[in-house]
């Protein structure tokens, strides 16, 4: 009697470990709360991305809540930890790095959780559910465009790189290399990274302008480099000589194409990329399985022609 | 006897527990997608595409006059016949062709007259973006795993276009000579602007 007890036992736990992976996917099933975990709330660009997807879901009629991981992927960890033990059903994700962040999706993965990134990709083709993308690559091609006919494809200019470790900072420069290049006339004098951020940009342009004044041009991977280098061009009485270029759509840089500040911006739409992100959970909860592993949103050009069409981040009049 | 069945019944169990999870199988094709997929050619792709893949769609492609008339008519409609798009947005490609007498000509770029009284550029210098790759709708996103061999295969087909297709054009073209073309171009369709409109040439020839 004791011997069928123990086969019973052994039986039981065999079917309950070939069965719990099913259990664990009818739970979180079960679950229809989103976690919008965001890079950074110290940007206005991620906050809109953020609330834009936080307005989505409760339009939608479901409850959400906004994560910021302060550009560290330690707390961003402590924020899948905090969503997945909290019940939360799919994960919207704005990571912090393409490569640092690949472990805390997988985390999620293996949670039975659905990830969706947002404007960031993760460095891994399988582990992210879906991931919704500006198309840098080819915003940045546009640019590109513009920026050799404005400057007649001569002169040498300066292109300010955002965060080294960002798959974005190489998709845009990639796209506008991918034309520039081609004109032997404009000439790169330097080349270096402001981190996306505004006052470094206004930093390293000072400090490269110092070593090259006679430049026709600068390339920022986004708008808050170009206002720096726009800040630093201001002080050093070049403003009128040196055309900017930015990346973005965000409003300093929407008016400073109107002033004459700046050259031209590419206008992504984050609330686009928010809005599908959170219809993507929405479809997850209802049953669907197989999403696009990558998907691309436009991204327009905005110069002085056209900017009568746009407001900051991508809104249009 | 009832512990030999229970006996035998855990032991299956456990081997086939055991081995459903140590073994698992892939499709041939599976397996050599992916290889592809590792060693992906985007020049040969560009070259299979442009030879092959597009001509065949050449005789469906939309004449620019008739295409202009239902643009300016029924924008919603020319956009839902004859526009593609991989991206997600208000950005779509056109694929047209047509014929036209050269209005004017300078070093980007060339205008043309066509019988319909419209008036358009055809680029001839800068040959960038994804209006020749997207437009024809053949090439699907689903297929590319990585986004760079996507904009790789832009990069190439306009590379192409550039070394083949122009060089022979640009050395004859004159003013008042009458062109023939196939081309795509890019149109917002949240602003439209017809008066913009610059071709970017996959076939062009001088009569």
């Amino acid at each position: 009697m004791k011997s069928v007890h123990k086969y019973g036992v052994t039986l039981f736990l065999v079917l309950l470990v070939a069965l719990s992976p099913s259990c664990k996917n009818r739970s979180n099933s079960d679950s229809k709360k989103i976690a919008i975990i965001v890079s950074s709330l110290n940007n206005s660009w991620f906050v809109f991305l953020a609330q834009s997807a936080a307005e989505h879901a409760k339009l939608m009629g479901y409850e959400s809540k906004i994560f910021d991981s302060q550009n560290n992927t330690a707390i961003e960890a402590d924020n899948f930890e905090n969503a997945i033990s909290s019940g939360y059903g799919a994960i919207l994700l704005n990571p912090t790095d393409s490569e640092g962040s690949v472990a805390n999706v997988l985390k999620a993965k293996n949670a039975g959780i659905p990830v969706f990134c947002m404007d960031r990709e993760v460095n891994s083709t399988d582990d992210a559910t879906s991931q919704i993308l500006s198309d840098s690559y080819s915003g940045c091609v546009d640019l590109g465009k513009y920026f050799v006919k404005t400057t007649n494809a001569k002169g040498n200019y300066v292109e300010l790189l955002g965060i080294v470790a960002d798959n974005n900072t190489w998709a845009r420069s990639k796209g506008f290399h991918s034309v520039v290049d081609y004109y032997p006339g404009l000439k790169m004098v330097a080349q270096q990274s402001a981190d996306f951020d505004r006052n470094k940009g206004l930093e390293v342009m000072e400090s490269i302008l110092q070593a090259h004044p006679d430049i026709v041009a600068v390339f920022c991977g986004n708008d808050a480099m170009a206002m720096g280098a726009y800040q630093a061009l201001v002080s050093a009485g070049k403003a009128d000589q040196v055309k900017v270029v930015g990346f973005d759509g965000a409003g300093d840089a929407i008016d400073g194409i109107k002033d004459g500040k700046i050259l031209a911006t590419a206008m992504q739409f984050p609330k686009v990329m928010a809005q599908t992100a959170v219809e993507y959970a929405v479809d997850y909860f209802n049953g669907k399985r197989d999403f696009p592993k990558k998907i691309q949103i436009g991204v327009e050009v905005v110069t002085k022609e056209n900017i009568d069409n746009y407001i900051a981040y991508g809104k249009k009049n | 006897m009832t512990k030999k069945i229970i006996k035998y019944s855990v032991i299956f169990l456990l081997i086939g527990f055991v081995a459903y999870n140590s073994v698992y199988f892939k499709s041939l094709s599976q397996l050599k997608a992916e290889d592809e997929a590792k060693n992906f050619d985007a020049t040969k792709y560009a070259e299979d595409y442009l030879n092959k893949e597009l001509p065949a769609l050449f005789n469906k492609v939309p004449d620019v006059d008739t295409l202009m008339s239902l643009l300016k008519a029924e924008p919603k409609k020319a956009f839902k016949l004859y526009s593609n798009a991989m991206a997600i947005g208000n950005v779509k490609f056109f694929m047209t062709k047509g014929a036209g007498t050269v209005n004017s000509i300078s070093d980007n770029e060339i205008i043309l007259l066509t019988a319909g009284k419209q008036r358009f550029t055809v680029a001839t210098e800068f040959i960038f973006g994804n209006a020749l790759r997207d437009a024809s709708g053949i090439i699907k996103v689903e297929d590319f795993t990585n986004s760079a061999d996507l904009n790789n295969v832009s990069a190439e087909i306009n590379k192409l276009v550039r070394q083949k297709v122009l060089p022979p054009f640009k050395g004859k073209v004159k003013l008042g000579d009458k062109v023939t073309f196939i081309g795509a171009f890019e149109l917002n369709q949240e602003h439209i602007n017809l008066k913009n409109i610059e071709i970017v040439p996959v076939k062009i020839a001088v009569q």
